[in-house]
């Protein structure tokens, strides 16, 4: 695109002065608005790789095509940016995945050389205007060249900061890092293409020559240079570390691939080699205990003071209980005297049971129990510890009664049903001895 | 030597210091006077301050290798190596499920719930959890996702490979016994000589 319309430039400089300057300028204008106006479509291309042909008139199409904007690479296929304009986008975007990188220093520096050859010729024919043009064309030159020498830096760097991260994987990063230090050796192979001994010559008594081409170029360039080195050394210690995790990847891949095809695989007795390797001597952890030391006079206070922190626990609060355990498990000189009472008067309970008249229905009603020796306990708890007991004993000897529980509902909403007695009987079926 | 009972303690009692678990006793131990005033306390007890090749970790062992050192080593040796694949499966679906494309290392962080979201819609990998959470290091019974990779990274925290700083955050950062594991690989590859070369070269290739 630039190319094109430096070429324009120049052609029309040697017509008439002031009308091809403002048809260029109309052009110019018309054709960027173009890119404003189809910005949407255009970016839409850009992603995508080609244009959709539908999402404008054919009027618009027509104008995209002829603005240069759009192209057709093959009859066959479909719309696409020009490259200009890809590289446009990219370079507005820093987009790395397309950005590129112009290494081709010895066609510009041809150029270079042609330009100081218009501009020597023009002053030497006493031409102003026209070296004047070409002087201005000269400068632009030089900084295109300067230019896309930082722009290729700073993309260079752009890439390395991200760590390569518009591409997915490690593979990718590495070609990319591969792509971006040949890039770079060519920039830097470029750079020795300047030979600033012909630069003066070229120059010659010039001094606005000289500024240009020698000393403006000489300190740009060497900014470069030393940049790009450091760039290089970067993007190689990188690789590095790509390949590194690289490694370490493929390795636990192949390892737990190696593992998993031999479920039998032993290693060799490392630890009773003569020589152990370092990283097997592990040693086995020692725990630093220590107890509380009384020979020691000094310590007492502070040992004192310990023991007074230490809480005190009250003791008391008759623990009711809430279920039954079973005999065997009760450290009878823990228990309450009253709880062991409770548990004597339910054992002589399901004695009185067992001390029945033999045939008909051998029960008793816990309750009525209760109240015929006249015993002291809560009817609810005397139910509970029943209910305890009886399930507390031994299933063999558990068979042996049959507990009914007399319940009613306590509300004809819910079906919450309440125990109000208890009826203890013999299981007639089994005999106990 | 007081100013070090706390870091001799903890290295006395198996524990690994890197980066990770401690960064102030890890820069202490940076210094080579420390290290032969640590070295001169623990020769007594049969111990010496050793390190793994590449630096980032710190751990005992054995000043001499006698018999019962070399029984008990024998034995760790023998549960790591049983633990060695279950570990590299772990990091390998770490490594899928966050879509990252370096292996896992010391100081990389791991925040469970990404895990759990990464692998509940995904069948082969929830699928590969499963099986890793049932594997004999990790033992475990259940069929739910979240109590499976709790389990997983909790195992993984009691044997330091994981480091939690907050107790009741499930936010875990990577230690530098991950690095000795690798070592520890590396190390098995070449001494057995394992034909694992050729594998990846295969891969390279393609």
């Amino acid at each position: 695109m630039r190319s094109a319309g430096l070429q324009e430039k120049s052609l029309n400089s040697k017509d008439s002065k002031q009308s091809p300057q403002s048809r260029l300028q109309a052009l110019g204008v018309e054709r960027l608005s173009l890119l404003g106006k189809y910005a949407q479509p255009l970016m839409q291309t850009y992603i995508s790789g080609y244009f959709d042909e539908t999402s404008v008139s054919e009027q618009a199409l027509d104008k995209l095509i002829k603005a240069r904007l759009l192209w057709r690479p093959d009859e066959q296929e479909a719309l696409c940016l020009r490259p200009g304009v890809n590289g446009l986008i990219a370079s507005l975007t820093e987009d790395e995945r397309k950005r590129q990188i112009n290494a081709d220093i010895a066609g510009q520096l041809d150029q270079i050389r042609t330009r100081v050859t218009h501009y020597q010729d023009a002053q030497y024919r006493g031409d102003y205007a026209a070296s004047e043009h070409h002087f201005q064309l000269l400068t632009e030159k030089v900084h295109d060249m300067t230019g896309q020498f930082s722009d290729a830096i700073a993309s260079l760097w752009n890439r390395l900061n991200s760590d390569f991260g518009f591409v997915s994987n490690l593979a990718d990063k590495i070609r990319e890092n591969e792509l971006a230090q040949k890039q770079l050796r060519r920039l830097l192979d470029g750079f020795e293409l300047i030979d600033f001994n012909e630069m003066i010559e070229l120059a010659q008594s010039n001094g606005a020559l000289r500024k240009l081409l020698v000393s403006q170029l000489q300190v740009s360039i060497s900014d470069h240079a030393s940049s790009l080195l450091e760039v290089q050394k970067r993007l190689v210690e990188l690789m590095a570390r790509f390949r590194q995790q690289q490694e370490r990847v493929q390795l636990i891949a192949s390892m737990s691939a190696f593992l998993k095809q031999h479920p039998n695989f032993r290693v060799g007795d490392y630890a009773n080699r003569s020589k152990v390797p370092e990283l097997v001597n592990q040693a086995k952890p020692i725990i630093a205990n220590a107890a509380i030391g009384l020979d020691r006079s000094s310590d007492t206070e502070v040992l004192a003071e310990l023991v007074r922190e230490i809480p005190i626990e009250h003791q008391g609060q008759i623990q009711i209980p809430q279920s039954g355990g079973e005999f065997e498990l009760v450290d009878e000189s823990l228990l309450q005297a009253r709880e062991q009472a409770l548990k004597e008067d339910v054992e002589n309970f399901f004695i009185a049971i067992l001390d029945t008249a033999p045939g008909e229905d051998r029960g008793l009603s816990a309750l009525e129990y209760l109240q015929q020796r006249q015993l002291d306990w809560d009817a609810e708890i005397w139910l509970f510890q029943v209910i305890a007991e009886f399930e507390g004993l031994a299933t063999e000897f558990r068979c042996s009664f049959i507990l009914e529980k007399c319940t009613r509902e306590l509300d004809p909403f819910n079906q919450v049903d309440i125990i109000y007695d208890l009826n203890l009987r013999v299981n007639q079926g089994l005999v106990l001895k | 030597m007081i100013e070090h009972g706390p870091l001799l303690e903890r290295l006395l009692a198996g524990q690994s210091i890197c980066a990770v678990t401690d960064e102030e006793a890890f820069r202490r131990l940076q210094d080579e006077v420390t290290r032969e005033e640590l070295n001169h306390y623990l020769r007594p007890l049969n111990r010496r301050l050793a390190q793994s090749q590449d630096g980032s970790v710190f751990f005992l062992a054995y000043q001499e290798l006698t018999s019962d050192a070399r029984e008990h080593l024998s034995r760790e040796f023998k549960q790591t190596i049983q633990s060695l694949l279950p570990l590299l499966e772990w990091m390998q679906l770490v490594q899928e499920c966050l879509g990252r494309d370096s292996a896992l290392s010391a100081g990389d962080t791991i925040k469970l719930q990404e895990f759990v979201l990464k692998t509940e819609d995904n069948q082969s990998l929830r699928l590969r959890l499963g099986q890793l959470a049932s594997d004999r290091y990790f033992k475990s019974g259940s069929d739910n996702l979240d109590t499976q990779l709790k389990l997983i990274f909790k195992r993984l925290k009691e044997n330091g490979y994981l480091f939690q700083p907050h107790k009741d955050r499930q936010f875990y950062v990577v230690t530098g016994k991950i690095e000795q594991l690798i070592e520890l690989v590396r190390f098995i590859k070449d001494e057995e000589s394992l034909p694992l070369e050729q594998e990846s070269e295969q891969e390279s290739l393609f």
